[in-house]
């Protein structure tokens, strides 16, 4: 049906390419568009070429910016001491959501995963050492995830840094805050009793 | 006919499927490898939980199926995690390799209640090792054995005689160990009988048996380039874990040393 009309059939391909759209739901975003006006659709075009012109990763913490260093690494309040080493772009943004944390951070692109033949070449490891090395960090807080591959990560990282002499942490994990401990997973329990601390 | 009675699995490994589902790669004792769909496995914390982690020991309830295809997972209760498995590098990456050599080695499908065994006593003897070379060595032994592609080390793999002499040759491509006569262009890895040996006599150690096995040097040495041959010539592919393993072993002085 949709093939006697090229164009529209060329945006729902587009679309469909998107995580998570399907067919269906690329048909009904591609004549959502097309009901829009030319201003509002011309909008969207600029917003997504401006951020394939604009946007980039800064040079030093590997978030994603518009101006090189990004603005988290050249803040004049944040604590040069404290690095947090994060697996992507948003998970820099969840720690920022916290307003817990006034440190620098390094994004490393990704985790180790032996079983799927992701390696530390893959990611911004040698970059982390490289400004461990280099700058006037004293901890670093690996906030990886808590799977295998981030825990995975973790112990490479720690093992990569503990020659230069730095504090590593790693975040504190267990029952989330407002949880119902009935409702909570069974390896997550665990985990949490495992890193009980003194009251 | 898949069984869809609960049964106790290892997860092997999981690969994201769309925007929240998993397929799970699973050893069970009863099905031994096989891929099982979890639906909402990422979007929802409550339904499996950090059950599916590799290495997890679980308890897994299968949905109905209404139709021929993948089996689905409806509940997994976790028996046992990898929380000791993540403190230590060496032990993780092992870990990751023998999953991987699992699913690389076995049929999916076909009931393997020994394999299971011999992984559950794998990845709980990992934390605690005495040495990751033996516990490589004997796993791969093992699995070999139980896939049914362990080559010939007890005799020479052409002519069917009682090895005799001191020094032999290993040739994975032809059939395992070879006599000197038998092997007059003098291919393969030159192997010690005493080596061949202790390997046979590996093989008669229960399999889940992994704590106070010590080698000699020569045997591990030895060991480790025969099977790791035949582990080689047994899998279609390169395991990625073991390239991990390489890494770490190279750049620390770890699981290989």
């Amino acid at each position: 049906m949709l093939s006697s009309i090229p164009s529209l059939t060329r945006l729902v391909a587009e679309l469909g390419k998107f995580p998570g759209i399907g067919r269906k739901t690329a048909t009904r975003l591609a004549f959502y568009v097309l009901q829009q006006s030319d201003a509002q659709a011309q909008a969207l075009m600029d917003a997504i070429h401006d951020v394939k012109q604009n946007v980039s990763y800064c040079s030093r913490c590997f978030h994603v910016t518009e101006q090189d260093p990004c603005a988290l690494c050249t803040a004049m309040d944040r604590d040069d001491a404290l690095l947090c080493v994060v697996e992507q772009p948003q998970d820099l943004m969840a720690i920022e959501r916290g307003h817990a944390y006034r440190g620098r951070y390094h994004v490393l692109h990704g985790v180790l995963s032996p079983l799927d033949g992701v390696g530390p070449d893959d990611l911004k490891v040698d970059e982390l050492v490289e400004r461990v090395r280099r700058g006037c960090v004293e901890e670093v807080i690996v906030a990886t995830n808590f799977s295998v591959e981030g825990e995975a990560t973790a112990l490479y990282l720690s093992r990569m840094l503990q020659p230069l002499e730095v504090k590593i942490t790693r975040l504190a994990h267990g029952i989330p805050m407002g949880s119902d401990l009935e409702y909570v997973d069974e390896a997550t329990v665990g985990r949490a009793i495992e890193g009980r601390r003194d009251i | 006919m898949f069984d869809e009675t609960p049964c106790e699995a290892i997860i092997l490994r999981y690969t994201n499927y769309g925007e929240a589902d998993r397929i799970v790669t699973l050893l069970t004792r009863e099905h031994g490898v096989c891929s099982a769909f979890a639906r909402n496995a990422r979007k929802s914390r409550r339904r499996f939980g950090g059950a599916l982690q590799p290495f997890s020991r679980v308890r897994v309830s299968w949905q109905q199926r209404r139709r021929a295809g993948m089996a689905q997972l409806a509940e997994v209760e976790f028996l046992d995690g990898a929380g000791a498995l993540l403190a230590n590098l060496d032990a993780l990456a092992l870990a990751a390799y023998g999953c991987e050599l699992v699913s690389a080695l076995l049929p999916e499908q076909h009931p393997a209640p020994e394999v299971y065994q011999v992984l559950d006593a794998f990845l709980c003897y990992l934390p605690v090792a005495e040495s990751f070379p033996t516990a490589r060595l004997l796993l791969e032994l093992r699995l070999l054995d139980l896939a049914g592609l362990l080559p010939h080390i007890g005799h020479c793999a052409s002519c069917w005689q009682p090895l005799r002499d001191e020094w032999l040759l290993f040739d994975a491509r032809r059939g395992g160990t070879l006599c000197p006569r038998c092997c007059q262009d003098r291919a393969g890895v030159v192997v010690q009988a005493t080596t061949l040996g202790s390997l046979v006599r590996l093989l008669r150690v229960e399999h889940h048996l992994f704590s106070g096995i010590r080698l000699s040097d020569q045997t591990l040495e030895q060991g480790a380039v025969l099977v790791q041959q035949a582990v080689g010539y047994s899998v279609s592919h390169p395991l990625k874990s073991e390239q991990f393993l390489d890494l770490l072993d190279g750049g620390h002085n770890g699981v290989l040393a």
